[in-house]
């Protein structure tokens, strides 16, 4: 278990910039999802940490060790690969025992190992098979085994269940989940998929063409995203531009074409004066809907169209030119073009520069 | 950390892809192709360029300056002409450059258009018969070194030969008899065993055209002729140009039909081409020399073959080809033809089969009879010829080829595997450089090559094993296994192309080095691909003609199976001894017949490139 420490890493691959300057830090035994839509980067960036490829710039560390030259097999890293990656000439034992055998382990302690990984991912008494034998979920295991077999530092998990259908998915993050509680190991997993990223890492970054955006708590990145990017990929939003009219200590009052909007600027260092074009953000759970007027976060609109989720309904709004998305009560009785009047108070409305 | 792993990262900070195995793989490859391609054909430049110790274009000038190698009208033969009762059909000599060129040139385009048309008769008609006839259109490839091409001269002699005798004396149908010899013996014997390699080219090409783009076509309203010509004929451009090139490359480095093509009464017109001037001035070669004549006419020979390939260069290298040769991903669409179509059809492909593979029949014929004495007709079945395989001389020659094949595979197995993991393993120019050179042996002329290892050998290693006037065997496995690299390599480098990179990372991540990750993950995963192309690199050593019949006439005991049948065809005086040979080829018929049909079982591969 190490801490993984990425400093200024670009890598460029021709014109194209795949990674560009990434700086990051994994803590000891930390859940840390790379978050990004396909083609951020955020795949190169964990094959530079396994040292499948090289950066052109940029250091990384395990604890105090610079690693950026060593090649991959000097590592010490596990990787779960996007496709499995199985040798397809070896069954489940072969496959496991691999990283041991390199490792010139004696046959017996080999045995013990692996009978202890399998057990561990739930996959004893298919040490004879092979992977085309295998459901997608068993295979993912194996991989998973395979990596972890070798007591890898750090343990590098690539889109591992993308493959998998939607239910078996969602066990088998669960099951990943406590695997890594249950090992304390240091883990770095990508992603596309925000839920999934929510519901498993400790902490994670954002990313897009190349630059991280945002690294943070699952909560954090939600409620304070950094920057419209993050606020837009995280979730649905509504996200209303404007000009800021009057800055006080608690808020910032947002000119926009029909109405006049309060919000909070989430953090500090992100500079807001009044003048600034600036974007508002609305989570479709924060609003509310309200009767007495007057409020200045208050939006009158007609239903253009709603569907039904299960525990809530999610409707559009039309107010003037712009279109809102909020969740109300499924219990609520909703009618196309009836008219409707929502609110949402000023701390849960993010201000950001654009 | 030691101090191997500090030298590694210094390495690394200078070469940011460094890999120790990788350059050794690049290294051990290129030193081959440097060793057995690039020197040798410098030494023949070298030789070619220099006049009185001082570079000189005089050699070329002299060359195209005389008549006997070029000369702009005809100085002999005859295209067709009518004596009594016979029409000659010889062809008109110019000189032997640009005889080669217009035999190569007729050959390659004669080929394309019965490659084209059966090829695309094949893709899109179905008929009875047609498994029949698929497998009949390979016999004409089989190759049967100097003895098809005797066949032919032997079946179309005016007095005595079977067609003039059945269509002319005794059928009354031809109003002359004819006569075909010289370069259209040449042309003739060409043409019918290259026009199958168009074939496969086209009809690969075909197939592997998505039906959606021809439906969309005919949606469109596109159809009969236009269709082809619009939508089919371009898509299949990749093969066409392929097979034309390839045809006409071996047509012009094509020994087998100058030296086999005896003619009526030795009629030495067919003789009158640079490969056989090559091959003819070797004899020279026992005294230790190679004029300068030879040199030069040596590199003008590579010049056109090469113009060919680099022509072709992005339809055959190892990338392109490994996407072109898997064949059809969807079943082509296939129609069945009226009556009168179907009688067209049947009425061309029936006639072409059979008598493409007449020479083929003619080599079973000449072993198993004695047709080689009795005249017009075999009269009667022996074994007299194949009993005479088990003497002495001709065990050696087989004991040789077979030797020299199979150490020829591991070597072109062993370079093939290294080359072509870096080709598709690596971007960057080495990976580029190595991709042309694993496939540009396929254009170089085998009678060139045999002149520059004899020139490169004797020159700097006189009297070392590697000298051919000591013993050419050494020298006969290299050039076996370079000239046959091509073969090995696609098949491994199709293989490779099925071995995703994961699979090899994944042995990275967890501490293999590359080494150890090729021995362990890569190998064992194309293991069925370098086998595949081991055999067909091994049936190809077998036959090979160019440097067997001329670094093989270096010592009579080391000389190979082909180089003892061109002796028996061309230069033996024992009655009957083409018939040793034709029972050789019979061997050699049998050999490739299994082997390809292993190696294709193995890679599964229909149809390929090159129709090999």
């Amino acid at each position: 278990m190490v801490e993984v420490k990425l400093i200024n890493v670009t890598k460029k691959f021709g014109s194209v910039v795949a990674v560009d300057h990434v700086t990051l830090n994994v803590n000891h035994g930390e859940f840390f999802t790379i978050l990004g839509p396909s083609g951020c980067g955020k795949t190169t960036t964990l094959r530079v940490i396994a040292g499948l490829e090289t950066p052109d710039s940029g250091r990384i560390f395990f604890d105090d060790e610079d690693v950026t030259d060593y090649p991959p097999y000097m590592r010490e890293s596990g990787m779960v690969f996007q496709n499995y990656a199985l040798w397809p000439h070896m069954n489940v034992y072969e496959n496991v025992a691999f990283g041991l055998k390199i490792r010139k382990v004696s046959k017996d302690e080999i045995k013990r190992r692996v009978k202890e990984i399998l057990e561990l991912v739930k996959l004893e008494g298919l040490e004879d098979r092979y992977p085309h034998q295998l459901s997608g979920g068993q295979q993912q295991r194996v991989a998973l085994a395979r990596a972890l077999i070798i007591q890898p530092k750090v343990l590098l998990l690539d889109e591992p269940l993308s493959n998998l259908d939607a239910k078996l998915r969602v066990e088998m993050r669960e099951e990943l989940k406590m695997l890594q509680r249950k090992l304390k190991i240091t883990t770095i997993y990508v992603t596309h998929d925000q839920e999934e990223a929510m519901v498993i890492s400790d902490r994670m970054a954002i990313m897009n063409e190349g630059r991280i955006l945002q690294i943070a708590t699952p909560r954090e990145i939600y409620m304070k995203p950094r920057n419209l990017f993050v606020a837009s990929f995280m979730g649905k939003s509504t996200i209303i531009y404007g000009k800021v009219v009057n800055k006080l200590r608690k808020y910032v009052e947002v000119e926009c074409k029909n109405f006049r909007i309060k919000g909070v600027t989430p953090y500090e260092d992100l500079k807001v004066n009044v003048g600034d074009k600036v974007a508002c953000i609305f989570r479709p759970e924060f609003f509310k809907l309200k009767e007495e007027s007057d409020e200045v976060n208050s939006f009158d609109g007609i239903v253009e169209s709603f569907s039904f989720i299960g525990s809530i309904q999610e409707v559009y709004l039309r107010v003037g030119s712009a279109r809102f998305i909020f969740e109300v009560d499924s219990s609520f009785n909703l009618n196309i073009g009836s008219k409707l009047r929502i609110y949402i108070p000023y701390e849960k409305t993010v201000v950001l520069p654009v | 950390m030691s101090i191997k792993f500090k030298l590694i990262r210094l390495l690394k900070r200078l070469l940011p892809h460094f890999d120790p195995f990788i350059i050794f793989q690049s290294a051990v490859s290129l030193f081959f192709f440097i060793f057995l391609l690039i020197l040798p054909l410098s030494s023949i430049v070298l030789r070619a360029f220099l006049y009185k110790g001082s570079f000189s274009l005089y050699w070329f000038q002299s060359i195209l300056t005389n008549k006997y190698f070029l000369s702009l009208s005809p100085k002999g033969g005859k295209l067709f002409e009518i004596y009594g009762d016979t029409l000659y059909v010889w062809g008109l000599d110019y000189g032997i450059i640009l005889n080669s060129l217009i035999i190569a040139l007729t050959v390659a385009t004669l080929c394309s258009i019965l490659g084209i048309v059966t090829a695309y008769i094949m893709a899109k008609y179905e008929f009875p018969g047609k498994t029949v006839l698929r497998i009949g259109l390979n016999i004409p490839m089989l190759a049967t070194p100097f003895v098809n091409a005797y066949v032919l001269s032997k079946l179309f002699h005016p007095k005595r030969g079977i067609i003039n005798v059945l269509l002319y004396d005794i059928l009354h149908i031809l109003p002359y008899r004819v006569d075909v010899n010289g370069f259209a013996g040449i042309i003739l014997a060409q043409t019918l065993s290259y026009f199958p390699i168009v074939y496969l080219n086209v009809l690969s090409s075909i197939i592997s055209i998505d039906p959606s783009l021809e439906e969309q076509a005919e949606n469109l309203g596109a159809k009969g002729f236009t269709l082809f010509r619009k939508i089919i004929l371009p898509l299949s451009l990749p093969g066409i140009m392929a097979g034309f090139t390839v045809t006409f490359i071996f047509s012009m480095e094509d020994l087998g039909a100058p030296i086999g093509f005896i003619g009526y009464s030795g009629n030495p017109l067919a003789k009158k081409v640079m490969s056989y001037y090559i091959f003819q001035s070797f004899s020279e070669a026992l005294r230790g020399q190679i004029s300068p004549e030879t040199a030069t006419l040596s590199i003008i020979l590579l010049i056109l073959s090469l113009s060919g390939f680099m022509l072709i260069k992005k339809y055959v290298s190892l990338r392109t080809y490994a996407t072109i040769s898997k064949g059809s991903r969807w079943s082509s669409k296939v129609k069945k033809p009226r009556r009168i179509g179907l009688l067209l059809i049947l009425a061309f492909i029936i006639p072409l089969v059979i008598f493409a593979s007449l020479p083929q029949v003619g080599v079973f014929i000449l072993a198993f009879t004695d047709w080689v004495t009795s005249g017009i007709f075999p009269s009667k079945l022996t074994f007299e010829y194949v009993n005479q395989l088990l003497t002495p001389s001709v065990r050696t020659a087989m004991f040789n080829s077979l030797t020299y094949s199979i150490l020829a595979v591991l070597i072109a197995v062993f370079i093939g595997s290294n080359a072509s993991y870096v080709v598709s393993r690596v971007k960057s120019s080495i990976a580029n450089i190595l991709d042309i050179l694993s496939t540009i042996p396929i254009s170089i002329p085998g009678i060139v090559l045999a002149v520059g290892f004899f020139l490169f050998f004797t020159s700097y290693f006189r009297g070392t094993v590697l000298d051919p006037l000591v013993d050419p065997s050494i020298l006969l496995i290299l050039a076996y296994s370079i000239r046959r690299l091509p073969f090995a390599a696609r098949s491994i480098f199709a293989g490779l192309q099925q071995v995703h990179i994961s699979l090899e990372e994944a042995a990275m991540n967890l501490g293999a080095n590359r080494l150890h990750t090729f021995i362990r993950i890569v190998l064992p995963l194309i293991s069925i691909n370098i086998f595949g192309g081991a055999i067909l690199t091994f049936v190809y050593s077998m036959s090979e003609v160019s440097t067997s019949v001329t670094l093989g006439s270096l010592r009579g005991d080391r000389g190979p199976i082909t180089f003892y049948i061109s002796q028996v065809v061309y230069g033996s005086v024992v009655v009957g001894a083409v018939s040793v040979g034709a029972a050789l080829c019979v061997l050699l018929i049998l050999l490739q017949v299994i082997a390809i049909s292993i190696s294709n079982y193995l890679l599964k591969q229909r149809f390929s490139i090159f129709g090999m």
